[in-house]
């Protein structure tokens, strides 16, 4: 259900908080494709202090990285299309943004880290060559204090001899050393905000430690915001402050990573973290959420969930409940079961969800 | 070969002794040599031995074209008096190694050397602006996508579909051909069409990249992502194509010529030196087309040659 446009209107004009450096609201990117409109992006809520960090966990297809490059303004139109919705970043509003002003933004003051550090560098540049010019595009430095300050980042983010890595091409390097070299660019030119999408999921266990501690320790120590995408629940358990899970397209619970793996408040999130393999369940199937992501072309007309939700009733199936606020504006849930209306079944879902929760734990510490 | 290695347990050492081993062992990934994509591919194409008897062949008529009219000069007003000509011409001798054609008594020798520099010029030449114009096209139309694709690859098709050789000797007919410039010309606005279909399709594959998103989010405009970040991954192919057409534009000027619409007689060129002795083939001065025919034979492979080596070398799948 679209808010009124007075409501939209009165939004628009509202004072914004000038603590908040990105504000997401009623985000709705689509792709008009031969067979239809697939709705990628569905209606997408969350804001991000400064400084401060949210982790975007959903599964493949539901839309985090489509959220990603439409805030990075990198969706190719056609297909795709920002239908509706505003981004704020440090005020201004990104959606409306001349493509001149948004090339600035990119790089300088949002950048962006990509899943693919294999594939991410040019390969006929030497890394070096790659970092400066980012730098010189945002910074307005000569060719000569661009390199200095690419040799500076490099060693900022633990690239042994840095002199020499400069001068080498991406194939010379390994997957781990690809991706320092990406945060190293990312961080360059001094972002407000990082966007870090699967930064990790291309790498092998050893070396995703430690990007993520790498990515964690210049967040604090240059204070920029992040935003973390990703499918792996351990790493934003590792890394963020808060969480925002998406499923088709929208957001279906958010809040602190406490609350929402501890206290999950979703059926979603309860079947994540139950399908998390543990200590308890050696020996047993491994369990899973029932069914399969529903097709973009056809979405179930009630909650997006509900063909797969073991709590459904009725009225899940054909309505769509809003993300309501639990308590507090930044804690919500889109179900039914945290309304008045699911008030009795709510005893059956909150078992499941604390043994979930129980199993994740120990699965964690093992 | 087997060297004493001593065993050392390196459990058993203290930190101190550690470190002095860590310093004694040579640091082999900074000492490795740094090779750019050329010097690799230069590597690779030193292998190809045919590729690079046909470098060497094709520099060496380059080398011809460019020097050899100083030293064997041809000059279409210098006419022999009656009484030096003789009807078949000569065989070759020493004077003349190439022998003298019949009727004007011009020696074979220099017409080859001059017809080099323009066949070479023009082929050359054309395929050049040719490769330049198929990639700006091409470029444009693979990167902008959608309409302006689809606009720019229907022409593309329209101009390919044309019967080329009617529309080149058509053109030359009314653009006034004889000089080489314009015929150069000709050959240059027929020859990009390849090019850019091959182009539109590296750009293509090449603009969904990583590093060409990377390198958007990074603030990149579209300018430099064209050119300094998709073009340089497009070069190597390229490259191969181009030599491609300067060997096909070669043997079209060739053809052109021989049917007495390309270069007039007045400067030399292969096609036109072969157009002139075939009247005189059955008098049995063989020697007359021979020579400018094995000159454009040994072009066309030498160029052929390379440009096999050349893609061996540039395809960037290729492991050493």
């Amino acid at each position: 259900m679209s808010a009124p446009i007075e409501e939209l209107a009165a939004s628009a004009e509202k004072e914004r908080d000038p603590n908040l450096l990105l504000e997401v609201s009623g985000l709705r990117t689509y792709f008009h494709v031969m067979d239809g409109t697939v709705k990628a992006v569905d209606g997408v809520d969350f804001a991000l202090p400064r400084g401060e960090t949210l982790g975007l966990v959903g599964e493949s297809g539901c839309g985090k990285s489509v959220t990603a490059l439409t805030i990075m303004r990198l969706i190719d139109t056609p297909p795709g299309e920002i239908v509706e919705g505003e981004i704020w970043f440090d005020g201004r509003d990104l959606t409306t943004l001349p493509d001149e002003e948004i090339r600035k933004v990119r790089g300088g003051e949002i950048a962006m880290i990509f899943q693919e550090p294999m594939t991410s560098l040019n390969p006929v540049f030497t890394v070096g060559n790659q970092i400066a010019e980012a730098v010189k595009l945002h910074q307005g430095v000569g060719d000569k204090e661009a390199m200095e300050r690419a040799i500076e980042s490099l060693k900022a983010v633990g690239v042994p001899d840095p002199e020499k890595r400069v001068k080498q091409y991406p194939h010379e390097l390994s997957g781990g050393l690809r991706q320092r070299v990406m945060i190293a660019m990312a961080l360059s030119c001094e972002p407000k905000l990082l966007i870090a999408d699967e930064p990790t999921t291309a790498l092998d266990v050893t070396i995703q430690a430690q990007i993520l501690e790498l990515i964690k320790e210049i967040q604090q120590r240059t204070g920029t915001a992040l935003l973390l995408i990703t499918h792996d629940l351990a790493v934003v358990a590792e890394t963020v402050q808060r969480i925002a899970v998406m499923y088709a397209g929208v957001i279906v619970e958010q809040g602190t990573v406490e609350e929402v793996l501890l206290d999950p408040k979703h059926p979603y999130t309860q079947g994540l973290l139950s399908s998390i393999p543990g200590k308890q369940k050696r020996g047993r199937e491994l369990s899973v959420i029932k069914g399969v992501v529903p097709n973009p072309f056809r979405m179930p007309p009630g909650c997006k969930f509900e063909p797969r939700c073991p709590f459904a009733w009725e009225l899940c199936h054909t309505h769509e409940p809003d993300l309501v606020e639990l308590g507090r504006a930044d804690r919500r849930s889109r179900c039914f079961l945290q309304t008045p209306a699911g008030a009795l079944r709510r005893p059956e879902f909150a078992a499941a969800a604390k043994q979930a929760v129980r199993d994740a734990v120990t699965g964690w510490e093992t | 070969m087997a060297t004493e290695v001593e065993a050392v347990d390196v459990k058993r050492l203290t930190p101190a002794e550690l470190e002095a081993l860590e310093l004694e062992r040579p640091d082999y990934e900074i000492k490795l040599e740094s090779l750019n994509q050329w010097q690799l591919a230069w590597r690779r194409f030193k292998k190809h031995r045919l590729a690079v008897v046909g470098t060497v062949l094709f520099l060496a008529m380059l080398a011809v074209g460019a020097f050899g009219p100083i030293f064997f000069p041809y000059d279409y007003s210098v006419v022999p008096t009656p009484d030096q000509i003789v009807y078949a011409g000569r065989p070759p001798s020493l004077a003349h190694p190439f022998g003298e054609t019949g009727s004007l008594q011009r020696d074979v020798l220099a017409l080859v050397v001059n017809g080099a520099r323009l066949s070479l010029v023009i082929g050359v030449g054309a395929a050049l602006v040719g490769a330049v114009l198929g990639a700006i096209v091409g470029g444009i139309a693979g990167y902008f996508g959608g309409r302006v694709d689809n606009i720019l690859m229907r022409v593309v098709d329209i101009m390919l579909s044309l019967p080329l050789l009617f529309v080149i000797l058509v053109a030359s007919k009314f653009l006034g051909g004889g000089s080489w410039y314009t015929i150069l010309v000709i050959f240059a606005l027929f020859s990009w069409q390849g090019i850019s279909r091959l182009v539109r399709s590296l750009f293509l594959s090449l603009r969904g990249q990583d590093f060409v998103d990377a390198a958007r989010a990074a603030g990149v405009g579209d300018y430099r992502i064209v050119f300094r970040h998709i073009l340089p991954n497009a070069v190597s192919p390229i490259i191969v194509a181009t030599t491609l057409v300067v060997a096909i534009v070669i043997v079209e000027e060739a053809f052109v010529s021989f049917l007495g619409f390309g270069v007039d007689a007045t400067q030399p060129t292969w096609g036109n030196v072969l157009s002139n002795s075939l009247t005189f083939i059955p008098v049995g001065n063989w020697w007359w087309p021979l020579f400018p025919g094995l000159a454009i034979v040994i072009t066309i492979l030498a160029i052929n040659f390379m440009g096999d080596g050349l893609r061996d070398a540039l395809d960037p799948r290729a492991k050493d």
